[in-house]
């Protein structure tokens, strides 16, 4: 089986949860045999043809364009770094920047290549629907526009038995490559634009979320808690949804010891700091532990476009020098903060699934999870609490701190828990899913 | 008789490194080597060493008429030993004319009189034999932190450390219609008060080089004319003291020398003195000069010679300043308490004025100056490194 996978991250092309959650999922399709031809954001032409597990590290990749092909396989790389940046790999993306301003028409892609002969009027509502949203100035619209029209000859060129899109930013991809192969199109949702924007968000990428499901063959939700958001902001049929819930792997030389930073009780908010993931809510519980606990200490590890305001409330509670902030972290910067802290507090407003709680169990720590997360799903020693529900968070962090041995129990049993949630269990229902929809798609063709 | 009444701060903060969480309980050095001894060898060559020089052949030259003051903080000090010897030399040289004085102040530059007597004494004293140390000198006009200045402060240094001569800012809405060229009290009257005239002192210190300002070109002609005016007025003898007060990085630093700084400094003594209604006369000198009964000012509120306000908004306004100021002098406390100097040392060099300076928000052209003077991208950053410093410091404190 060959799928045709379009997503906006992918280590090290990586901002969140996302090229995180693609990481371990491709790998594991890989492990199950699945050849995977995956599209990225690039600056060049090229795409990665993953054919073994080891090849989700190495990201071989192919110029569509064979003179750059020839020189590009002329060229000697010193590391893998290199060579991504050859490739144009560049820095973060930006798949969870906000869009705000509606601005003038442009249709970015060729109409006529949809409007062929027999297209249902449905098909043509959600056509529609997509390309008058693919508009606007802004850098990140621009981009996805330009991602789209590269789709069209990967779709034609590669060859592939069914397409995988992530994440609004690549439906157009989707919905293209299908319209062009007539292969069937799943869609995976890591996360709505309401889960972003903490609001209602951009409208646009609401219209374009709701056409790739509605052209979609299936669509993978990462929880319950997407999947009833997608049933109930989307009114997308609930037979079409499918429910596969993250998982969470340690690199093999992750060093888990504790490696404390301070003496006094530690407690780790990771993330974007901006309004999905409730920093505010974070400061308030702190402000109020800080007043029983003194001694405790408060990391808000991250960036995002509420630091600068986080930071100068704090300093308006006068919480001194106990509530502290990181800045951007790198990947071994995160790993030392884990091993540094003994409690991790996830208060996000709506967490489609949310594998950080994940990492910092792995890690040990006692966790404190928003009921409005996919992943208070799928743990059970962690402590699941309304994001508003600050006195009670507050509370349990005061009595977590009162019991260390406590709070140490519950950490080691949130480790155990979290380590026996592999991506081979989600791989399998995933490759469920695509010979479900093959079945169905031969069925009908036939 | 008009005394022109000079004195030059000379100041350089231990800036900090961009500290991180993650630096903390890891005995990193909070202070930017690197930084610290750019700054210093750049100022050193630019300004300390050629105004020395020129001041020092200026002194020789008039034989003893010409006179002026330095504040040289204990970190400036520190950092003269550290990356520019040379500099703490010539200034000896000119402390050795006995045309200079040398104020006192606190060594660290602090705010400390704000939130902690004990420790501002503590620093005062610090500064006191410090000056002895180097100098030989032993200092008995004050000056604090910025000029920041209230009643209550010329108690404790008129009552506890025994100073004769304070000098601040002379501040429109204490002076009201007074001016500044008169020799004042303290409210108490106690002890001498000398007020800075800051039109004329900011005419050099901040719009010398300043080409939209009308007056420019300020030449020394036009500059000695403006002096000569202030004279005028009737005083039936009474000695008066135009006070121009400055950052001696004005000289070659703020004032590049291209701008002409210099030669206004050559010839401006010379020019003075040509006149035998004007001269000049050190801070001390006005206590025995000022030959009629002194009136005595209150300074309720704290003020400074700082931005527009002359009030401490430079340094304590926002939140983030007023959370690592709080948070310093808890620390400080703590740390004094359990003895280590080491620890002590470190905690006292964080209570350098320009830290908070570095945190200010203040926008318009105020802000812009605070920009100019600071090592860091914003604010924020400024702050974060600070609390960062802070929370490690608590670390070892423990």
């Amino acid at each position: 089986m060959k799928i045709l996978m379009f997503t906006w991250e992918f280590p090290p092309l990586i901002s969140g949860g996302l090229g995180m959650a693609c990481y371990g999922m491709v790998k594991a399709l890989l492990a199950l045999g699945i050849k995977i031809d995956l599209v990225l954001p690039t600056k060049e032409m090229v795409y990665f043809p993953l054919r073994e597990e080891s090849d989700a590290d190495t990201l071989p990749a192919v110029f569509l364009d064979t003179t750059m092909q020839t020189e590009y396989l002329s060229q000697r790389f010193v590391n893998l770094h290199e060579r991504l940046d050859y490739i144009g790999i560049s820095g973060r993306p930006e798949s969870y920047l906000q869009l705000n301003e509606l601005q003038k028409y442009m249709a970015a892609v060729q109409k006529q290549t949809w409007f062929s002969e027999s297209v249902t009027g449905e098909e043509h509502q959600i056509w529609d629907d997509m390309t008058a949203h693919l508009i606007g100035e802004e850098d990140l619209i621009k981009k996805v526009q330009e991602y789209t029209l590269r789709a069209e000859r990967f779709a034609r060129e590669l060859d592939y038995n069914l397409i995988h899109a992530h994440d609004w930013l690549t439906y157009p991809s989707g919905m293209l490559a299908r319209k062009i192969s007539q292969k069937p199109l799943v869609v995976h949702i890591h996360a709505t634009e309401f889960d972003r924007a903490g609001g209602p968000g951009d409208e646009r990428v609401h219209k374009i979320e709701h056409a790739g499901m509605m052209y979609a063959d299936l669509v993978i939700a990462v929880s319950q808690y997407t999947a009833q958001m997608i049933m109930s902001r989307y009114r997308i049929d609930t037979a079409k949804i499918r429910i596969v819930h993250n998982a969470f792997a340690l690199s093999d030389d992750t060093v888990l010891s504790k490696k404390r930073l301070f003496r006094g009780p530690t407690v780790l908010f990771l993330g974007r700091i901006t309004l999905q993931k409730g920093p505010d809510y974070y400061l308030d519980v702190a402000e109020r532990v800080l007043k029983v606990h003194p001694e405790a200490r408060f990391i808000m590890a991250g960036t995002g476009d509420m630091a600068r305001g986080l930071l100068r409330k704090s300093a308006s509670k006068r919480l001194q020098n106990k509530f502290l902030f990181t800045g951007f972290l790198d990947r071994a910067q995160v790993e030392e903060i884990l091993r540094a802290s003994d409690i991790y507090v996830l208060p996000s407003v709506s967490e489609p699934f949310g594998i950080s709680p994940l990492e910092a169990m792995a890690f040990g720590l006692t966790s404190i999870i928003s009921k409005q997360s996919g992943v208070s799903e799928v743990v059970h020693n962690a402590f699941k609490i309304d994001y508003w529900d600050v006195d009670l968070m507050a509370n349990t962090i005061n009595h977590l701190i009162e019991h260390p041995e406590q709070c140490v129990k519950v950490g080691i049993e949130g480790m155990h828990e979290v380590n026996k949630i592999h991506w081979n269990e989600a791989a399998e229902k995933i490759r469920e899913i695509y010979s479900a929809v093959l079945a169905a798609f031969i069925k009908r063709n036939s | 008789m008009l005394n022109i009444v000079f004195y030059f701060q000379v100041h350089q903060p231990f800036r900090l490194r961009h500290i991180n969480v993650l630096d903390i309980g890891k005995q990193t050095d909070y202070f930017d080597e690197r930084l610290n001894r750019q700054v210093m060898q750049k100022v050193a060559e630019k300004c300390y060493l050629p105004t020395n020089k020129l001041l020092l052949s200026l002194i020789q030259k008039l034989e003893g008429r010409f006179k002026i003051a330095y504040s040289i903080t204990g970190t400036a000090i520190e950092q003269f030993k550290l990356y520019s010897p040379e500099t703490l030399d010539s200034f000896k040289a000119l402390v050795d004319t006995g045309c200079v004085e040398l104020l006192g102040e606190t060594y660290y530059h602090s705010l400390a009189y704000l939130f902690d007597t004990n420790e501002f004494l503590e620093q005062v004293d610090m500064h006191r034999k410090l000056m002895q140390d180097e100098f030989g000198y032993y200092t008995e006009t004050f000056r604090n932190t910025e000029l920041i200045y209230q009643d209550s402060l010329s108690d404790l240094v008129y009552e506890i450390e025994g100073f004769k001569t304070i000098i601040t800012e002379g501040v429109e809405r204490i002076l009201q219609w007074r001016t500044p060229l008169y020799a004042y009290k303290n409210y108490s009257k106690d002890i001498n008060l000398l007020l800075k005239y800051y039109q004329l002192s900011d005419d050099i210190a901040f719009r010398f080089s300043n080409k939209e300002w009308p007056e420019y070109p300020l030449t020394v002609d036009k500059f000695v004319n403006w002096i000569d005016h202030l004279t005028l007025s009737e005083t039936e003898g009474r000695n008066q003291f135009l006070n121009l007060f400055m950052d001696y990085e004005t000289f070659g630093e703020h004032q590049w020398a291209e701008s002409g700084i210099f030669d206004f400094m050559q010839h401006f003594p010379a020019e003075v003195l040509k006149r035998p209604h004007l001269g000049f006369a050190n801070p001390k000198d006005t206590f025995t000069l000022s030959n009629y009964q002194q009136e005595g000012l209150s300074f309720p509120e704290p003020v400074s010679w700082a931005d527009e306000q002359r009030d401490l908004t430079a340094w304590l306004e926002n939140d983030m300043q007023r959370n690592a100021a709080d948070t310093l002098y808890r620390l400080l406390n703590e740390t004094k308490q359990k003895g280590d100097p080491a620890l002590l040392e470190m905690a006292r060099k964080l209570s350098t004025s320009d830290h908070f300076y570095y945190m200010c928000t203040k926008y318009f052209q105020d802000g812009d100056v605070h920009k100019y003077f600071s090592p860091y991208d914003s604010p924020d950053q400024a702050y974060i490194y600070f609390i960062s410093a802070l929370a490690d410091l608590e670390e070892r404190l423990h």
